[in-house]
């Protein structure tokens, strides 16, 4: 077992008395949790200024010192403002920090929106043809269609969206950008379910010729196979063996004219 | 009858779009068809099971579940995610509602009726109430893990089962948890690599489950324990749909074979309460897979990718067994997808997005009855026009000089002018079309293509004067009584004045041009009209139902001329009543004012009012006699009726000019060539 060398802990209070203000402060607080840290000191002692040699030649001499209530408290009330004003001028930054940072995502979203105008006229569903700003809509998505959509509920976060069409005069419809391609994608996996399990491997389909060729065989009257030919079978073969008869023909032609 | 020249047309490659979902309505005897372009039908069974109403498709549109609710009310539901509900006055869509669950793969109406339920994608079943004007969320399910591809109510409205991918839920309609999860084995007895998928169930009051998945079993649940009563290995292929009739002792399925099974609930002996469900009848009236089926109390309906609409009467069902009890089979369109220019000897055949012009080949050549001339000029394909947007077109129109082209969609109109130098030809399409003109149900130009009548679906007809490269609104006749009602045909007459039509439910109208005024109304019929048209010079307006009658009205003296009441007290020929399908043209011979050609599906007739009418005794379709007949029996055999079946199936066929007929055939033949692959089926000796 270490044997630990008792610590300095009691700066002499009459170097605390005549030190500056900040510095007394400082050792306000380190004696501060000097006293509290009074009764367990040892290896778990507060970091204190160590002053090896005074500490072991005052620790007999000097009493503890005396602090007066009313000190003690003035200076933990000192300690809680200043603590709660910087909590406090913490917050107001953090505040403003935000402040600007939602501004700027309103001002974002603003310019990404339609203009006012525009989102008036669709709300009230109005007759008239509207011009497209510029650049702010995609197009691919704009079609032409006869239903009667509802609403967006939330007008202000939508890119674009779906709008109430009343009466015959609807020259296009604005839709709703996101989960579009979800849509698209979900639809087109349930008609590839539906394909695979009615059309794909381990079932037993067969082409519609064979299928009538079989029918045609079992007739009472046999009737020849359904499509004889295959047209698109030996395209190469076919082609090679034209350009060969021509070829063939007018080496014929030649040699017989001589 | 006269010698004709027929140009026999078969390069018009129509293909239908293949039936996804059947909806049968009790109490107003109509089913609802839902296509694979997003096309909704309307047929009206109990008028000669005629094609009355339709709302246009639309690309993004796939429905995968359509329903009706309390009060006619009609709602679909598809893979966009959307519920939609349709307005069958005004033909249009009312509204859209997202789900917000993803692809909508099913959807059921609560047995009272006020309630829609929705199951999606992502594996929630969602509650919707069903307000007078909209549908309303109310709550979600408990959410599973795989997507619900059917719903069935409970008849009691207090439980429900779904079927998803190896799975069964029974849910309890008030708490919204699942009560029982019923694991499908993947296949019978046996283990697969392939999910089951649980295509269709259904709920019946003593608390079976029925579901038919995609193993080929019909299995029969018990929903008070969670357990399998009965399995039922019907087909090696799935089984795609089921419906249940409404008292619950029988039910259909069908399969993607293209067989389609009927179960009934028999007694097991003969004298004994006891029942059990059994597989009674088999039938075999689809090449393809039959994705939805629907149960009517005297009839099963299916429908599938093969495109035939098959409407079976069951024959315990049926009370009197005439005509009435065979089996109908619906596969060709009850509206004219064409339209001829005369003049010009040009063809406009409507699809769903384009739309093609074809110039008429050509002969020098000459022969006897019966030959086949050969082409001096081939038909050319001049024009290949592509609609923009996703909505198919609703109908198109071709001007009688040529210059002219119109069509529609749901959202707008196009006019298009086109020029033609020599042999080529250019478009221009005239722009700034009025909005009210759009979503029209029928276009049509008048004789001398100075005039447009466009009948739109809010039942006004509007009269636009054609300018060169502009038009002139003229007129718009708005609807009589206030009431919507649509599905217009239209026809104007040769010289010009006179303008008639049809889909009111007061009957036809008759509107006088030169004055812009409603001339008269011919009275109202119970069946729906198929075929409009007004002969050259006497002003007699022709009309078509789908019962199969022809009336023949007078416009000038307001009354039915006197033929048209000799065959109304006499009757037409018990044959001719008999046909399947509707008279989808009429047009008249400009040299013979007492000849009417018309032409449905599977014949063409011409009717010449001098010839004596056939009773029920004589051959109505007698072939033509040959001239060294004797005179007596060519007496006998000769009546008014000249029928031929040398052309079919036919979807179009007009007099082009005195000596020329065309005839726009298509086989079947071709349509089945371009559907998609069926199941393979082994059979024996090949």
């Amino acid at each position: 077992m270490v044997q630990l060398r008792p610590r300095a802990s009691r700066v002499p209070p009459s170097a605390m008395v005549d030190e500056g203000q900040p510095a007394s402060e400082e050792e306000e607080e380190a004696e501060h949790g000097l006293l509290l840290g009074q009764p367990s000191s040892g290896a778990a002692a507060e970091p204190l200024e160590e002053d090896d040699e005074e500490g072991d030649d005052e620790e007999d001499d000097e009493a503890p010192e005396e602090l007066t209530f009313a000190s003690a408290q003035a200076e933990a009330r000192e300690e809680e403002r200043r603590v709660r004003e910087s909590v406090r001028r913490d917050k107001t930054l953090l505040k403003e920090k935000r402040k600007r940072r939602e501004e700027l995502f309103i001002e974002q979203k603003k310019r990404k929106l339609l203009p006012d105008n525009i989102l008036e006229k669709l709300t009230t569903a109005g007759q008239t043809n509207i011009k497209k700003s510029s650049g702010k809509l995609k197009e691919a998505n704009l079609q032409k269609e006869n239903e009667d959509c509802d609403k967006g509920s939330d007008s202000k976060k939508a890119k674009v969206q779906k709008v109430q069409s009343v009466g015959q005069d609807k020259s296009y419809l604005a839709l709703r950008l996101k989960g579009q391609d979800l849509r698209d994608s979900r639809q087109q996996a349930a008609e590839a379910f539906v394909q695979n399990s009615l059309y794909g491997p381990g079932t037993n389909r067969t082409t519609v010729n064979k299928f009538l060729s079989l029918e045609h065989k079992r007739l009472p009257v046999k009737k020849a196979a359904a499509q004889f030919l295959n047209n698109a079978w030996g395209t190469q073969k076919r082609q090679n063996a034209k350009r060969f008869k021509r070829r063939w023909m007018v080496r014929k032609m030649k040699t017989s004219k001589k | 009858m006269g010698e004709f020249k027929v140009h026999r047309v078969r390069f018009f490659n129509y293909v239908p779009s293949g039936i996804r979902c059947v909806a049968y309505n009790n109490q107003s005897n109509r089913l609802a068809v839902s296509r694979t372009d997003g096309t909704v039908e309307i047929y009206n069974l109990s008028a000669n099971y005629f094609q009355e109403k339709f709302f246009p498709g639309h690309e993004s549109r796939a429905t995968e579940a359509l329903c009706w609710a309390k009060g006619q009310r009609l709602f679909s539901g598809g893979l966009n995610g959307e519920i939609i509900e349709y307005d069958l006055q005004a033909l249009n869509i009312k509204y859209a509602m997202d789900a917000f669950g993803g692809p909508i793969w099913s959807m059921a109406v609560s047995p009272c009726g006020s309630q829609l339920l929705v199951g999606c994608e992502d594996g929630s079943v969602k509650l919707f109430q069903i307000t007078p004007d909209k549908i309303q969320f109310e709550r979600n399910f408990d959410r599973q893990k795989s997507r619900i591809l059917s719903l069935s109510w409970h008849p009691s409205g207090t439980h429900i089962a779904a079927g998803s991918i190896d799975y069964i839920s029974v849910f309890d309609v008030k708490s919204g948890s699942a009560v029982h999860k019923m694991l499908v084995d993947r296949q019978y007895m046996g283990v697969s690599k392939r999910k089951c998928i649980i295509w269709g169930v259904a709920f019946l009051s003593d608390g079976t489950v029925i579901s038919v998945d995609s193993a080929g079993k019909v299995q029969f649940w018990d929903s008070a324990t969670g357990t399998l009563v009965k399995n039922h290995l019907i087909a090696n292929a799935d089984v795609q749909s089921i419906a249940v009739s409404d008292q619950e002792d029988s039910f259909v399925v069908g399969t993607a074979e293209g067989t389609v099974f009927h179960f009934q609930l028999v007694s097991v002996t003969s004298n004994s309460s006891e029942k059990q469900w059994v597989r009674t009848k088999p039938f075999q009236h689809h090449t393809h897979d039959v994705r939805a089926v629907a149960h009517s109390p005297t009839a099963l309906i299916s429908g599938g990718t093969d495109t035939h609409l098959v409407i079976r009467p069951l024959m315990e069902k049926v009370e009197v067994k005439n005509y009435d009890a065979a089996l109908r089979k619906i596969t060709f369109p009850h509206r004219r997808l064409i339209s001829c220019s005369k003049k010009r000897h040009l063809l406009l055949f409507q699809f769903a997005h384009h739309l093609e012009l074809w110039r008429l080949g050509s002969t020098v050549a000459t022969g006897k009855n019966g030959d086949t001339l050969p082409l001096s000029k081939d038909a050319d394909h001049l024009l290949h026009l592509k609609t923009k947007g996703p909505e198919n077109i609703i109908c198109s129109c071709i001007s009688p000089c040529g210059s002219w082209i119109a069509y529609s969609t749901t959202s707008r109109f196009f006019l298009y002018r086109l020029n033609y130098e020599h042999d080529n030809i250019s478009l221009q399409r005239v722009s700034k079309m009025p909005a009210f003109l759009r979503s029209a149900l029928q276009i049509l130009f008048s004789e001398d293509s100075t005039k447009l009548f466009v009948a739109s679906n809010q039942g006004s007809l509007h009269i636009i004067r054609l300018l060169e490269g502009s038009f002139k609104h003229l007129h718009t006749f708005q609807p009589q009584s206030g009431t919507v009602e649509s599905m217009c045909l239209l026809a104007v007459s040769p010289d010009g004045n006179w303008l008639a039509a049809s889909g009111t439910s007061a009957g036809v109208h008759v509107y006088n041009i030169k004055h812009l005024k409603l001339h008269c109304t011919v009275p109202a019929y119970n069946f729906p009209v198929t075929a409009l048209a007004i002969a050259p010079n006497t002003n007699n307006l022709v009309i078509a139902h789908s019962d199969q009658q022809v009336f023949e009205y007078s416009i000038p003296e307001k009354q039915y001329t006197e033929w048209s009441r000799t065959i109304q007290k006499q009757g037409f020929h018990y044959l001719w009543l008999q046909r399947d399908t509707p008279i989808t043209h009429i047009s008249f011979h400009p040299k013979r004012p007492m000849h009417i050609l018309l032409h449905d599906a599977y014949m063409f007739c011409i009717i010449d009012k001098s010839l004596p009418l056939p009773n029920d005794k004589t051959l109505l379709y007698n072939p033509l006699p040959p001239t060294n007949e004797s005179d007596v029996i060519r007496r006998r055999t000769a009546h008014a009726f000249k029928i031929s079946k040398i052309y079919k199936p036919l979807l179009f066929m007009d007099l082009l000019d005195e000596r020329t007929l065309v005839a726009v055939e298509r086989p079947l033949d071709d349509i089945i060539a371009q559907l998609p692959p069926p199941i393979k089926k082994k059979k024996f000796g090949t």
